[in-house]
């Protein structure tokens, strides 16, 4: 049997502009484009975001802490397709067990070996449990001129806000009565 | 405001969230049943958006006829029978497939969106702010039906085909989207509404140019479904039956 199942994309969300983006979630689209708004629409339709960006999840190379104690981690690692120039790599880490893939910068490279070996050299402080590396042309982002529509929106919706939902309030209120008439019995 | 004009007013915000409660009410039915999860939740969220548009006109009409703005919205919508509504027969049909559902809401999104861009700078104040905030959001849905039909349009050739039948069942039906009411003339004038004329060949500039890179192409020969707003399809009867089922059974019942 086929699989027909889309390809699946990491997810990155950025809560404010001070704040580095970070790994959140992951979804199934069949390119960028759809991925972005997959995103949206599954993640940030409450909690807010300022940018988002997705990366299909084949173009990560990852890494471990225990898998670099190797010393031959470099050349037993897959043979990427190494290009004649160089490009730039996204690099992500994650410093706790409970943490997750964060946003620390970019580094130019000709793989993404060569780009991991140039984060560990430039980004090791904090001893990062996990890396994540991908060159910069694989991942689609949103744009500062999307926020508005993309993200804003959802500040202002009234089903963010339990109060909203009548129901609950009303089952609570009549449980309440059912117990205090127990109890006068 | 001169009696007149704000009866033309009055129109025109029941037509506009009419449009609005129509289309958010038959997408809501693909709500557990659209082809894959994540569309399935993005498209709730076109629904419930609509419908969120749809009270922002209820209330501006409310406010603007001295009703009030939490109780009238509910008794428009539950309350009226098919004749009463006011909105264009596009937004009634069945959901049909896939196909049909996404060209009928991209061609009301990118309506939506030249008459919203326009209506930002309307001389009635309430009307500017709320388009100002409604755009948003259309902006959003127009980004997601343009991806869809350009996925779809150029996608295999089944898809291709469907997308194809659905715009020829669908085009008829545009000539009412930018149709004016009978009374509308005031409000352009007046500076609250754009000259539709105008927002119709703007809508349709857009369009054309988005199905030619879709490898789509309006449908030659068909007969404009050239209909006031008071004349229905017997879909929107079967509509109402269901949305209003609930609320009907009793009037009086508060949530």
């Amino acid at each position: 049997m086929t699989d027909t199942q889309w390809p699946r994309y990491e997810v990155f969300e950025q809560v404010s502009e001070d704040q580095p983006h970070q790994n959140t979630n992951s979804i199934h689209a069949p390119d960028g484009e759809m991925a972005l708004m997959n995103a949206r629409d599954v993640f940030v339709r409450r909690p807010y975001c300022v940018s988002m960006w997705v990366v299909p999840a084949d173009k990560i190379f990852s890494k471990t802490a225990q898998e670099l104690a190797d010393p031959d981690w470099a050349t037993n690692s897959e043979i990427e397709s190494v290009s004649t120039s160089t490009e730039p790599y996204y690099v992500f880490q994650k410093l706790k067990h409970r943490g997750s893939q964060t946003y620390i910068g970019i580094v130019e490279a000709q793989s993404p070996i060569e780009a991991l070996q140039h984060a560990l050299a430039v980004y090791s402080e904090g001893n990062p449990l996990a890396w994540w590396v991908f060159p910069a042309r694989f991942v689609t982002k949103s744009e500062p001129d999307d926020i508005e529509s993309m993200f804003d929106p959802s500040l202002d919706k009234t089903f963010r806000d339990q109060s909203e939902y009548h129901t609950i309030a009303m089952m609570y209120e009549i449980k309440k009565r059912a117990r205090q008439a127990e109890d006068s019995e | 405001m001169k009696a007149n004009l704000k009866e033309a007013l009055a129109h025109k915000l029941l037509a506009m969230a009419d449009d609005e409660l129509v289309v958010g009410h038959r997408n809501s039915e693909w709500t557990g049943h659209a082809p894959i999860l994540e569309e399935d939740i993005a498209f709730a969220n076109i629904a419930l958006d609509e419908i969120g548009h749809a009270k922002i006109w209820y209330q501006l009409l409310a406010d603007l006829v001295g009703e009030n703005p939490e109780t009238y919205p509910d008794r428009l919508v539950f309350h009226r029978e098919a004749a009463e509504y006011r909105n264009i027969q596009m937004v009634e049909l069945p959901i049909g497939n896939w196909a049909f559902t996404i060209v009928r809401q991209y061609l009301l999104d990118t309506a939506e969106l030249v008459r919203l861009g326009e209506l930002v700078q309307s001389q009635y104040q309430p009307m500017a702010e709320a388009s100002a905030k409604i755009r948003k959001e259309e902006i959003y849905h127009y980004r997601h039906t343009h991806a869809w039909l350009q996925r779809l349009g150029l996608g295999t050739d089944e898809s291709h085909r469907r997308m194809q039948n659905a715009l020829n069942q669908l085009w008829p039906y545009t000539t009412q989207l930018f149709e004016p009411l009978p009374d509308e003339a005031l409000l352009v004038e007046a500076g609250f509404v754009p000259d539709p004329h105008q927002l119709r060949l703007a809508w349709e500039k857009l369009v054309l140019s988005n199905l030619k890179e879709a490898n789509l192409a309006t449908p030659e020969d068909t007969t404009p479904i050239k209909v006031q707003r008071d004349q229905h399809t017997p879909h929107l009867e079967s509509l109402l039956a269901k949305m209003q089922e609930v609320a009907r059974l009793d009037s009086q019942a508060t949530w």
